[in-house]
């Protein structure tokens, strides 16, 4: 267990480490979330008046983009390398090295959500208080777990681009219920923010467990 | 005429003794008139679905453990003809919504976990078109399987709390009278034997479409090399 935890920081590690000397990833989903408010500001004609029933929609809807994005990248580099085999013959389990990948691509989108926060408070006006910033690091787990589990699919597949959010999308939903809700509730919308958030940590324990359960299958092919 | 042939036949006349009771036999509703009698149909071809969602699922979880090809086989029948019943429960569901609630599509929690449910299964079916044939396609498309059918009851309670319009159960709620209930269990029943056929002669299609299973000594070979063939 503890040579588990051990090759999935290395493995994390690594992949922060060749993120730090690129530094391709996170400066280019920071600019597009920033694209995304701005075109969210077209698209809704916003004003201090319908900033806070909006912003919710927009964090979400920039907040899963850029995840894909994000995710997409997480195996590209080791597909375009032929790295991944490399890693997958070494005795460490595929478990472990799937739970570094996963660990790395989370931590990169939370890079990224640094940015979005503060972004969405400086041209919505919305806060940036304690209960919004723990939804989105909540649903970010579970949405890493899902769509690291499928980039790692579609790596292997044509068409992958197309393919990741197709699959990914879908199973994403809960999270964006839930945490949807949480955030709008923290916004000023009437709801209960404990039962949203506890969902939302319901469902983080339900998809890590199946994804790891999953991903043996996945990387072993 | 072969066995698929006369099973076939045999479905298409149920379907047509079905639609005989829904027309004739069960009565009028005092409040909806004609219209509610889409719901025999609709609730049966739901039911078939998840019924075929979950022949996925088991045929899925078989192959992963076991790597049993007649298992795949049998997912893959099971997310075509579930697809099939989906469409058929989502747009039927849409023309009773039209003159019941004035819109075709409201953002209710039933509505809204169906359509993903449709959205899974066509990306089941993309999957399995896109991956490399083979073991990894049906690896993969086992693991969407499994992960879609987790995520439908799951988007349906997770959204459970917001407002509903759509009906709640009626057949458990004995809130259907007699001859209603009646045409509903045999409807099901029909709908339920046509996707069971309908299966069945995916799987078959998809048997010939597999191949013949290749002799143990070619299996061995393609398993060495990476350009050989990919071995159903």
């Amino acid at each position: 267990m503890s040579s588990t935890i051990a090759i999935a920081l290395a493995v994390a590690r690594k992949d922060l480490r060749a993120e730090w000397r690129t530094r391709e990833l996170v400066p280019a989903l920071a600019q597009f979330v920033v694209l995304a408010l701005v075109i969210a500001n077209f698209g809704f004609q916003i004003d201090a008046r319908n900033a806070p029933t909006i912003a919710p929609g927009v964090l979400w809807m920039a907040l899963v983009f850029a995840g894909l994005v994000a995710f997409g990248r997480t195996f590209a580099a080791e597909r375009e390398q032929s790295s991944l085999e490399a890693m997958l013959m070494t005795p460490a389990s595929p478990v472990a090295i799937f739970a570094g990948k996963a660990l790395g691509a989370t931590l990169l989108l939370v890079g990224c959500e640094a940015v979005l926060l503060p972004a969405l408070t400086l041209f919505f006006g919305t806060p940036l208080s304690f209960p919004i910033i723990a939804t989105v690091l909540l649903a970010t787990i579970g949405m890493a777990a899902l769509g690291c589990l499928f980039a790692a699919m579609v790596a292997r597949v044509r068409a992958r681009e197309l393919l990741l959010p197709l699959l990914t999308l879908p199973l994403w939903i809960p999270f964006i219920v839930a945490g949807g809700q949480a955030v709008q509730v923290a916004m000023g919308a009437s709801g209960t923010y404990d039962q949203a958030l506890a969902l939302l940590i319901d469902f983080d324990i339900l998809f890590v467990v199946l994804t790891s359960l999953a991903a043996r299958f996945v990387l072993d092919e | 005429m072969n066995r698929y042939e006369k099973a076939a036949a045999a479905a298409v006349a149920l379907m047509v003794l079905a639609a005989g009771a829904i027309f004739l036999f069960a009565p009028t509703d005092a409040l909806q008139g004609p219209v509610q009698r889409i719901f025999y149909l609709h609730v049966s071809s739901a039911i078939a679905a998840y019924g075929c969602f979950a022949v996925v699922l088991l045929g899925g979880a078989i192959y992963l453990r076991s790597e049993n090809l007649a298992a795949d086989r049998l997912a893959r029948a099971g997310a075509v003809v579930g697809l099939v019943f989906t469409t058929v429960c989502l747009v039927m569901g849409m023309l009773w919504a039209k003159p019941i609630w004035g819109a075709f599509w409201t953002w209710d929690a039933r509505l809204t976990s169906t359509l993903v449910l449709w959205i899974i299964y066509a990306g089941y079916l993309l999957v399995r078109r896109l991956a490399e044939p083979g073991r990894q396609a049906a690896r993969f498309a086992a693991v969407v399987g499994i992960f879609g059918f987790v995520d439908v009851p799951v988007v349906h309670f997770s959204v459970t709390w917001w407002r509903t319009v759509h009906p709640g159960p009626v057949i458990v709620n004995d809130a259907l009278p007699p001859e209603m209930l009646a045409t509903f269990l045999f409807t099901m029943a029909c709908t339920l034997a046509l996707a069971a056929v309908m299966i069945a002669i995916r799987y078959r299609l998809e048997t010939l479409a597999d191949g013949p299973v290749p002799e143990p000594a070619k299996v061995v070979a393609a398993v060495g090399s990476r350009d050989a063939e990919p071995v159903r």
